[in-house]
């Protein structure tokens, strides 16, 4: 029997396909934010042991990582009324076959890793290391500085999913920081963003070029 | 008490949003003031921290303080003026973020626990990200945008390595608190698989935040925009944060028996970033751009020898106070130059020695301590690293560490004597009021006193902070 984990990190992974072919930004952010619930209720599946502070952490992460952040993004786009784009260099087809291959490499690579976890989820590492670069893709491959945000959010996500089910000691305190991390993180970014928009009326960071050697 | 260290700050920083704008500028001093009191006391009587799990008083922490603290007081006074001659917009957020960012600073240096170093590494960005967007201008909003974008995601890798660390323990079957000084007792018994690839993680995360090439891009944007006093922060003690957080697990390396291993990935890097600067440094145009890139060469010097070991890891602390005092002399320079002529260009710039007389004399010296001239201490702290390599046989990088800071002179200097002696035709903008020289004077007279006479009790510091990587003679 497939474990119930292993079916929910192959939702990660169709989510990960689906932000790489998407042009829109409503749609990626929607990709990103199912992404977001997802990995946050892993823990629950996982088998260890729970405390009633733990639930309450990780419900607290789900409600800021899947709804609350895509949320203020969500609103912030509508607001400003960007530019629905994402600006790719690289295309969307180009895109989804990097995905599918860094796939099949994160899968190839992940046995090599001596992880007692490894025997019982097959797909946790190969879904850790395909968020960690394909959220680097994101950053790299697209001009908009949302879906630049976003990129980074799905960065964060891998973390996540290699601190929550990996490392068994230091659960919370890096929930925490990978918390903090997001909000504190992304709501600096929102506010560079707004004044990105009101400087360039655009967030298209073709415009950020003035700095360079 | 240890706690105190950064709650004041941060309870002061959080006040001064709230003051009427000009309020700023005597909290900002009393402040400095306050906390290099507390650094002293914490100095002399290294108590134990109300959460043990989490903060504690280290050796090379306690270097680090002083050296945030001394910093900040003589640039919180340099600022009273810099405010007053520069036009800012909200000044109270430009205060309030400086005192966050001081809180946060010192809390780096305070903390054991992995995670709460990572957390206060990010914090900074967070706290400073204000601070480079104060003239609120197209190209400041670039080099804030870069700044929060590439470090976030420098730090985010940084965290990735703290997690791996862990698991490095779990796969070892080790129980002990996820701290630095715990770690160091059952370092090997760690999986070392694992904590060589939590190294390299923590290595590229703090060093994108400590200006390591190839991750340096954001670094001469934020410190060309961001305003002096903030830039002399930014260069003088934010790099040392983020260099502390890949010393510290340096440390940890060696207790595991696998020094070898992260030296040569610090000289890498640390030879990397030195030729980077070289390259870039010949063709600068603007002075606090120039600065910026020796900010690059001197912490590529710092990681090469540290990662060299022995007297070299010496030399490396060494160059880190001095660079430390002297870069951030030089960066309040530069506030003035700005000021004076209203351009950050060089060939807007000349007869600074005849025109700008107080503020040459501290610029010049700067130059001269941070290209290694004696009686400066990065003189003595480089002539460490180069003895160092000779006797470890590393000759080829030995060569491009020495070619590289010949050619770095070589494109410094050309710029400096532009800026010092060429003819230029406009007329000096501001007076040159003392308490915009003095904290520079007092800066470069710190680490000339410190070349020739190192009082006793910093000296055994320096040697306990790295007594497990085999540094000292």
């Amino acid at each position: 029997m497939i474990h119930p984990v292993d079916s929910l990190l192959a939702l990660v992974l169709l989510s990960v396909l689906i932000s790489f072919a998407s042009s829109r930004l409503p749609t990626l952010i929607k990709a990103v934010a199912f992404q977001g619930v997802v990995v946050s209720i892993v823990p629950f599946f996982m088998g260890h042991d729970l405390t009633v502070g733990g639930v309450v952490f990780t419900l607290a992460t789900m409600v800021i990582r899947g709804i609350g952040i895509p949320l203020c993004i969500y609103l912030a786009i509508k607001k400003v009324a960007i530019k629905r784009e994402v600006e790719p260099i690289i295309g969307y087809n180009a895109s989804l076959l990097a995905g599918l291959l860094l796939i099949v490499a994160a899968a190839f690579v992940s046995p090599k890793f001596n992880l007692p976890q490894i025997s019982v989820n097959a797909l946790l590492l190969p879904t850790a290391i395909t968020l960690l670069v394909a959220g680097m893709f994101l950053l790299m491959a697209r001009r908009n500085a949302i879906a630049m945000v976003l990129g980074y959010i799905m960065m964060e996500n891998g973390i996540y999913v290699v601190g929550t089910s990996f490392s068994l000691r230091a659960h919370h305190i890096v929930e925490f920081g990978i918390l903090l991390d997001v909000l504190a993180g992304v709501m600096i970014m929102a506010i560079i963003l707004q004044n990105i928009k009101q400087t360039f009326d655009d967030v298209d960071t073709a415009h950020l070029r003035t700095l360079k050697e | 008490m240890v706690e105190l260290v950064f709650i004041a700050p941060m309870l002061a920083g959080i006040v001064a949003f709230f003051l009427p704008p000009t309020a700023g500028r005597p909290l900002l001093v009393l402040t400095g003031a306050a906390h290099l009191a507390l650094s002293i006391l914490l100095w002399a009587l290294r108590p134990e921290a109300l959460f043990p799990a989490y903060f504690a008083v280290t050796p090379e922490g306690l270097l680090s303080l002083l050296v945030i603290s001394l910093l900040f007081f003589l640039i919180a006074i340099y600022t009273t003026a810099y405010l007053k001659a520069a036009e800012i917009r909200s000044e109270n957020i430009f205060t309030g973020s400086m005192l966050l960012f001081l809180s946060t600073m010192t809390m780096v240096t305070l903390s054991d626990h992995i995670m709460v170093m990572w957390i206060a590494i990010e914090a900074t960005t967070l706290a400073s990200a204000p601070l480079i967007y104060t003239h609120r201008s197209a190209a400041s909003l670039e080099a804030t945008w870069k700044y929060v974008l590439i470090c976030s995601v420098g730090i985010a890798l940084a965290l990735l390595g703290s997690v791996f660390i862990t698991l490095s323990m779990d796969v070892g079957d080790v129980d002990v608190p996820v701290a630095f000084s715990s770690l160091m007792g059952v370092a090997q018994q760690l999986d070392p698989l694992w904590l060589k690839t939590g190294f390299v993680f923590i290595l590229v995360g703090y060093g994108t935040k400590m200006g390591l090439a190839p991750m340096h891009t954001w670094l001469p944007d934020a410190h060309s925009e961001a305003p002096s006093p903030a830039s002399a922060l930014l260069s003088g003690v934010l790099l040392n944060c983020a260099y502390l957080g890949i010393f510290k697990t340096n440390k940890v390396m060696h207790a595991a028996g696998l020094g070898d291993f992260s030296g040569t990935i610090l000289m890498t890097f640390g030879l990397v970033s030195i030729l980077a600067a070289a390259t870039f440094i010949l063709k600068q145009t603007e002075y606090k751009r120039l600065l910026a890139y020796s900010s690059i060469e001197n912490m590529g010097i710092i990681a090469f020898g540290t990662g060299i070991g022995g007297i070299g890891a010496y030399g490396a602390v060494l160059c880190l106070i001095h660079h430390s005092l002297i870069k951030s002399s030089l960066f309040l320079c530069s506030g003035n130059i700005l000021l004076g002529y209203g351009n950050r260009l060089i060939s807007a710039t000349g007869q600074m020695a005849r025109r700008m007389p107080k503020t040459f004399v501290a610029f010049f010296g700067g130059f001269a301590g941070i290209s290694g001239f004696p009686p400066f201490g990065i003189f003595i702290g480089e002539l460490f690293i180069i003895m160092a390599a000779f006797r470890t046989g590393h000759y080829l990088a030995v060569g491009l560490f020495v070619l590289s800071l010949c050619v770095i002179f070589a494109g410094f200097a050309r710029h400096v004597m532009k800026i010092s002696f060429d003819d230029v035709d406009t007329t000096i903008q501001i007076e040159e009021t003392s308490i915009m020289v003095w904290p520079q004077y007092a800066l470069l007279t710190t680490s000339m006193v410190l070349c020739f006479w190192i009082p006793e009790t910093l000296y055994q510091t320096i040697v306990q902070a790295l007594a497990t990587t085999g540094g000292g003679f």
